[in-house]
């Protein structure tokens, strides 16, 4: 785990300094001392991160009988897709989020997440779903003034 | 006027029904509003604001003072229950109170948030009645060198923070730091990695990205393994702290206490640092530093006791020069001037029985925030009770509430979202988070500050070593380095 992280900080830090700042920092063409440009403090980070991949990878290579392992689950290829429908959950809520309004994505997203959890409380978990975002929109909308998104479908007071 | 006139001008002040109550109740709002993820003892002080208009100024200021030391109490709740710091002050009270609270020790934990807590407020409060005049003209000599200084040593903090391996805890900082470069540059303007995305030219929202690192993670690790948690306990548990812990805590409690005082009487640093930083400090010094990290009720203390000892001290700079000492106090400064009250050296001349009258209702603060706190902790009982599966799509929904809130911008949500796969990897890898967040606050002041710097002296770093206050922070770096490098050595050795 060791060797693959350093080796991951390792090509991480190449890609930083041969082609992300070069790229993606901007700095105006009369800055003559290079301490003083936008590009230092990430030529700086890149280099310190090769350094700490090398000793990552170093250590990893000679093989440290004290690396930490992750406890294993049962089933990691249901996990995996329970991951793979998480992340699509985030992605739909951060979409839907403008046009539904946060309350009703909200609850959806709640008894998605509580399904696909396989909660032992469904009806606990429907109940839930529907109060806890009302409350926070009360909340949030009423006594702290945020302006809650409604979305374009149903308005709330 | 001498001290006892003065003492006493301040006493008819606060020694009325009215006083007690408006400090009362901004206790309450600040213990509920830091315990709502995403509120933050910032956005309570600010929805509180309004409603001091009509008041006495007193209580008006009162009420605010009240609110900011809920908050920053009230947010090591959440963060010990359920994994998500209410305020970015309580990030470090998580690394030791949520795996008590896993182990069914969460009344404990609280508890022990609360003492040090109290006992940290009272310090503080006493260093800003002692000392308020001292340390703000120490604090008015800092130039950007100095805080350059300053801010390198608070990162070797880092090490006390990094658990298992130094390697993985600095790869962290480095990816914090790195975070913490996007946005438009602090000198010139220009893009750093932003895309051309406006939303991206602020840099990366804090609460987002502290919510995404600490709480999604949670969320994450129960979607990948739902039964995970079966077996393991997540009560408040009968066990309550006792005073003999309290007493073996006690010396981390003072040091964290003073550690905030001095951190918080210097404008701009803020709790989150100061909690980090007493947490690293406890650990260095504790018999069982092996045990921080893993649930460790003095890793808690320290943390409560950092973060809760600004809360005066911030008050130092405001009052004697009236210079806020950081987003709090800069709104309760716009308290004082809608009652025509002008913060700073003048008005400990021309209205000496408001700053007494503030010095009692402080000191009186501290004993409010011990009951109050304590009825909180019960009141948030049924939180540790929830089922995690539960409990979690509840996290979820409040994260993107508390996060939404923050900016009104519901991008900050989707960088949480991000973060959150950021940090369960990281949690895969074993990458401590807790350095990623000190390097993510600290980053931009230590660049900003380095910049300043090499502006000033036309870019010789000579300016770095100008005086007393940077050899001395330079020196405390080049020991805690040593230091950190002899212990590495010694553990690598004592490993095989």
């Amino acid at each position: 785990m060791q060797l693959r992280l350093g080796i991951g900080a390792i090509l991480a830090a190449i890609f930083l300094v041969t082609y992300a700042t070069p790229n993606w920092v901007s700095t105006p063409s009369n800055v003559r001392n290079i301490v003083l440009s936008p590009l230092f403090w990430p030529y700086i980070l890149g280099g310190l991160t090769g350094l700490i991949g090398l000793g990552l990878a170093l250590s990893g290579w000679r093989s440290d009988p004290g690396e930490p392992v992750n406890d294993p689950i049962p089933d990691p290829g249901a996990g995996a897709a329970r991951l793979v429908g998480f992340a699509a959950l985030m992605a739909v809520t951060f979409w839907v989020m403008p046009y539904l309004g946060m309350v009703w994505t909200s609850m959806l997203a709640f008894l998605a997440l509580a399904f696909l959890v396989k909660t032992r409380h469904p009806a606990a978990a429907v109940i839930c779903a529907v109060a806890v975002p009302l409350i926070l929109y009360a909340f949030f909308a009423h006594v702290a003034s945020v302006a809650i998104p409604q979305g374009e479908l149903v308005r709330l007071p | 006027m001498s001290l006892y006139d003065s003492v006493m001008a301040g006493l008819a002040l606060v020694g009325n029904l009215e006083a007690f109550l408006s400090l009362a109740i901004g206790i309450v709002i600040g213990v509920v509003g830091g315990a709502i993820p995403g509120i933050s003892a910032t956005m309570a002080v600010a929805l509180a604001l309004p409603f001091t208009f009509p008041m006495a100024p007193i209580n008006g200021i009162l009420l605010l003072l009240g609110v900011y030391k809920g908050g920053i109490f009230g947010g090591s709740i959440p963060a010990i229950l359920i994994k998500t710091p209410g305020t970015p002050a309580s990030s470090a009270t998580i690394l030791d109170g949520h795996p008590m609270a896993e182990r069914g020790e969460a009344g404990r934990a609280l508890g022990m948030a609360l003492w040090a807590s109290c006992t940290a407020d009272f310090v503080s409060n006493l260093a800003l009645i002692f000392f308020a005049g001292f340390l703000a003209s120490f604090a008015l000599s800092f130039g950007p060198p100095e805080f350059f200084a300053l801010i390198l040593f608070s990162l070797t903090i880092i090490a006390g923070v990094s658990g298992e391996s130094l390697l993985r805890g600095a790869l962290s900082a480095l990816l914090g730091l790195l975070l913490a470069t996007i946005g438009l540059d602090l000198v010139y303007g220009t893009n750093r990695f932003t895309f051309g995305d406006p939303n991206l030219m602020g840099g990366l929202n804090f609460i987002a990205v502290l919510i995404g690192l600490f709480a999604i993670p949670e969320v994450i690790n129960m979607v990948w393994h739902p039964t995970g948690h079966v077996g393991k306990v997540q009560k408040l548990g009968s066990k309550w702290v006792t005073f003999a812990e309290y007493k073996r805590c006690f010396r981390s409690i003072i040091r964290g206490s003073f550690i905030g005082v001095f951190l918080g009487s210097i404008p701009g640093i803020g709790a989150a640092p100061a909690a980090f930083l007493s947490y690293s400090e406890a650990r260095r010094k504790s018999p069982n530093k092996a045990n921080f990290g893993k649930g460790e009720i003095e890793g808690v203390a320290a943390s409560e006791a950092g973060n809760n000892g600004v809360a005066g001290a911030t008050l130092i700079p405001l009052l004697a020069l009236g210079v806020p000492g950081d987003v709090i106090t800069a709104i309760i400064i716009g308290a004082f001037m809608v009652h025509g009250l002008q913060p700073g050296p003048m008005m400990f001349v021309l209205n000496v029985d408001i700053i007494y009258g503030l010095f009692i209702g402080l000191i009186l603060s501290s004993g409010i925030l011990f009951i109050v706190g304590g009825l909180a902790i019960r009141g948030f009982r049924p939180v540790a009770d929830i089922p995690k599966r539960i409990l979690m799509p509840m996290v979820l929904v409040l994260c993107i509430y508390g996060v939404f809130a923050v900016n009104n911008n519901i991008f900050d949500v989707g960088v949480m979202f991000a973060m959150g796969w950021v940090g369960f990897v990281m949690g895969r890898y074993h990458i401590p988070p807790a350095p990623f967040l000190i390097a993510f606050i600290l980053g931009p002041l230590l660049e900003d500050n380095f910049r300043q710097s090499m502006l000033m002296s036309g870019g010789s770093p000579d300016i770095l070593l100008r005086g007393p206050i940077t050899w001395f922070f330079w020196t405390l770096t080049v020991i805690s380095i040593v230091a950190i490098t002899r212990g590495t050595l010694r553990a690598g050795r004592a490993g095989g």
